[in-house]
């Protein structure tokens, strides 16, 4: 027997109160661990999206959104300028246009509905005219209108991969990509569009009066996307006769640090023709709702450390107490101070590890499914689900971008690393010094005399 | 051996210092039994704690071979109390969760006895008083009044000390043990040459010891 092993044996001696003990002490050290992962899941997620956003910025022919608005595109002097800007290292150049039923054999794969009625109201094509009554109109307008049909999105681009272009989650799910750098009659269609035609690789179709083959067939998950064709710009400049035309460049600045200073030039250089943005500021929007998660974390992390602390704390307080006579005798046969204050303090550690082992197996359990909770607790709170929430179908080209909060939390993914895991040990003991620091002083302050002669 | 001069203990209370040891003065040979006898709040137990080094007179000296007590500082005393003077209380006290064997092993650790060997050293101490192979293993709540008593004994000679203080060591036995108790303290004093102060209320053991002391109202009235 020693001190360790009769602190050791201690820790046993009440094993119905230690057992409740160890039990809360496990469940605040597991909520530790779950919310260290949190916010280091969280932080990551923030870092990288910060990290690509940060230094994108986007310049639009002004005037126009998507497929609304009006104005100009840029031209081939403009996207000239804007390569030979200082800082930009790379940019992408996107032309956008829409395919109606004049100009292709495709046929939409998606349903017109009250919402695109109403978005086509100004336009007067199709050959049957329809009526108020058959509920494709908006309610009260009792307009006679020709029938109209959703038109197809057509993208010409030098870089199909880019977020720009497809928000970023384009995968290929059969053939291959285009050359985007080429002039090829070739194009990459929609997997709902592809359904809808029976397009399949090696297919054709007719747009602007030529034969296009289908490269490969993609998905982004998007119904509005789907639905559309994505081509080499050269190729869609030559189809649409637009030579050199493009209405977006997606650029990328060499450093965060000179996005604002690049900005500044691009909008001096191209003045009010152009609108220059960066993506930071959106980044920044998006990802609030993170900052919130990795705060609410933290504070968990802190409150589950001084919940804990305070479990030990008087825990070892009442024993102390408790136990004052056996302390007294300790000393009175000879203990020193060391001595009886180390045992009371094994058994604090051995309360405290016993506790760390259930807490931290709890927390690597649940720290995954309670990130994803903190997640979609916060994706789902009103102010962010009004960016969030789209009805298939719609959105496209003005809901660009607005999909990223959406994948700023359906990508946290929660992963526990050696530092996490070291940090919750190291906090664990921490707890277990300053539980046992308050016992300690008391242990010191007995006074032999004193308890044996009043107890 | 033992040489008590002019001492004096007052506590502190909310009516104001009690007088709890008023200049007494006593010695007592290497090797005697000395007995302390008095009514209860006569100051035996103070004296006794006094003589322990658990507490610090008011004033006046208590010295042990030689060494003034009140000198010693917080080390010394513990070292004192672990290696030099043995404990035996009327409650026994010893340590709930430990067996028989552990306690004596405990005071065998806080003598500075290597650990290799302590279980064995235990083990003869406690056959010693009188326990046998299965008693030293059990727990002190399995064991007899009688019982815990000797542990408590043979925890307090332990380390082989120069003096032994007893607060009332028969005081919750039956007389027949009580006795028993008494036998083993006064053998061990004349086999061992220790010296024994023992706190009593019996009159009957008291008057068996080499010398009495009467204690009333914190003052020796007879030696």
């Amino acid at each position: 027997m020693n001190v360790v092993s009769r602190g050791i044996k201690n820790a046993t001696r009440s094993p119905l109160r230690n057992g409740a003990i160890v039990l809360m002490l496990a469940i605040s050290i597991g909520l530790v661990l779950s919310m260290l992962v949190a916010r280091s899941s969280v932080r990551t997620k923030i870092n990288d999206v910060m990290a690509s956003a940060g230094t994108k910025v986007t310049i639009n022919a002004a005037g126009i959104n998507g497929f609304a608005g009006g104005g100009n595109p840029l031209t081939a002097a403009n996207v000239t300028t804007i390569k030979d800007t200082a800082h930009v290292s790379s940019i992408t150049s996107t032309l956008t246009d829409q395919l109606g039923t004049s100009d292709t054999n495709l046929v939409s794969s998606i349903d017109l509905g009250s919402f695109g009625a109403r978005q086509n109201r100004f336009f007067d094509s199709g050959s049957t005219t329809i009526t108020p009554s058959d509920g494709s109109a908006p309610s009260g307008d009792t307009t006679t209108r020709p029938e109209i049909k959703p038109r197809i999105s057509v993208t010409g681009t030098t870089n199909p991969n880019s977020s720009s272009v497809n928000g970023g989650s384009l995968t290929i799910s059969s053939g291959k990509t285009i050359d985007a750098t080429g002039s090829d009659l070739v194009a990459l269609v929609g997997k709902n569009l592809a359904t809808k035609n029976n397009l399949s690789t090696g297919s054709t179709f007719t747009a602007y009066g030529k034969t296009i083959t289908v490269s490969g067939i993609y998905s982004t998950g998007n119904t509005f996307t789907d639905n559309g064709v994505i081509m080499p710009l050269a190729t869609l400049q030559s189809l649409t006769s637009q030579p050199g035309a493009v209405t977006s460049i997606a650029a990328t600045i060499d450093s965060s640090a000179n996005v604002d200073s690049t900005v500044a030039a691009l909008k001096k250089s191209l003045g009010d023709s152009v609108d220059v943005t960066s993506d930071a500021a959106q980044a920044e929007t998006s990802v609030s709702a993170l900052q919130g998660i990795a705060s609410l974390s933290l504070a968990g992390v802190i409150g589950a450390a001084i919940a804990a602390t305070t479990i030990i704390l008087l825990a070892m307080v009442i024993v102390v107490r408790e136990r004052r006579r056996e302390i007294g005798v300790l000393k009175a046969i000879g203990g020193s101070n060391l001595k009886v204050v180390g045992q009371f303090v094994v058994e604090s550690l051995t309360i405290t590890i016993t506790a760390a082992i259930v807490g931290l197996a709890l927390g690597i359990l649940v720290s995954g499914p309670m990130t994803n909770a903190l997640a979609d607790s916060s994706s789902s709170r009103p102010s962010s689900a009004t960016t969030t929430m789209m009805r298939p179908g719609a959105g496209g080209g003005f809901g660009r971008g607005f999909s990223q909060l959406r994948t700023n939390f359906s990508n946290i993914t929660a992963s526990l690393t050696p530092q996490i895991f070291l940090s919750a040990v190291g906090i664990t003991l921490g707890v277990a010094i300053l539980g046992s620091l308050l016992p300690a002083w008391l242990i010191a302050r007995v006074r032999p005399a004193e308890v044996l002669r009043t107890e | 051996m033992l040489a008590v001069k002019k001492l004096t203990k007052k506590f502190s209370a909310p009516s104001g210092d009690v007088q709890a040891l008023s200049d007494i003065s006593l010695k007592v040979e290497s090797g005697q039994f000395v007995s302390i006898i008095g009514k209860s709040g006569s100051g035996k137990s103070t004296l006794l704690s006094m003589l322990g080094a658990l507490d610090i007179p008011t004033s006046g000296s208590i010295e042990v071979d030689g060494v003034d007590l009140a000198k010693l500082s917080s080390k010394q005393q513990t070292s004192y109390r672990a290696k030099t003077i043995g404990f035996v209380f009327q409650q026994y006290n010893l340590i709930p969760n430990l067996s028989a064997l552990e306690n004596v092993m405990l005071a065998l650790e806080f003598g500075g006895h290597k650990s290799a060997g302590r279980r064995e050293e235990a083990a003869r101490l406690l056959k010693q008083v009188g326990l046998d192979d299965q008693q030293i293993q059990r727990k002190p709540a399995r064991l007899s009044g009688g019982q815990q008593q000797r542990v408590a004994i043979a925890r307090a000679i332990a380390n082989n000390p120069a003096l032994i203080l007893a607060d009332e060591p028969t005081g919750n036995l039956d007389s027949e043990t009580g006795q028993k108790i008494f036998d083993l303290l006064h053998k061990l004093s004349r086999s061992q040459n220790t010296t024994i102060i023992a706190v009593t209320h019996d009159l009957d053991i008291a008057g068996k010891t080499d010398k009495t002391f009467t204690l009333k109202d914190g003052k020796i009235t007879t030696k």
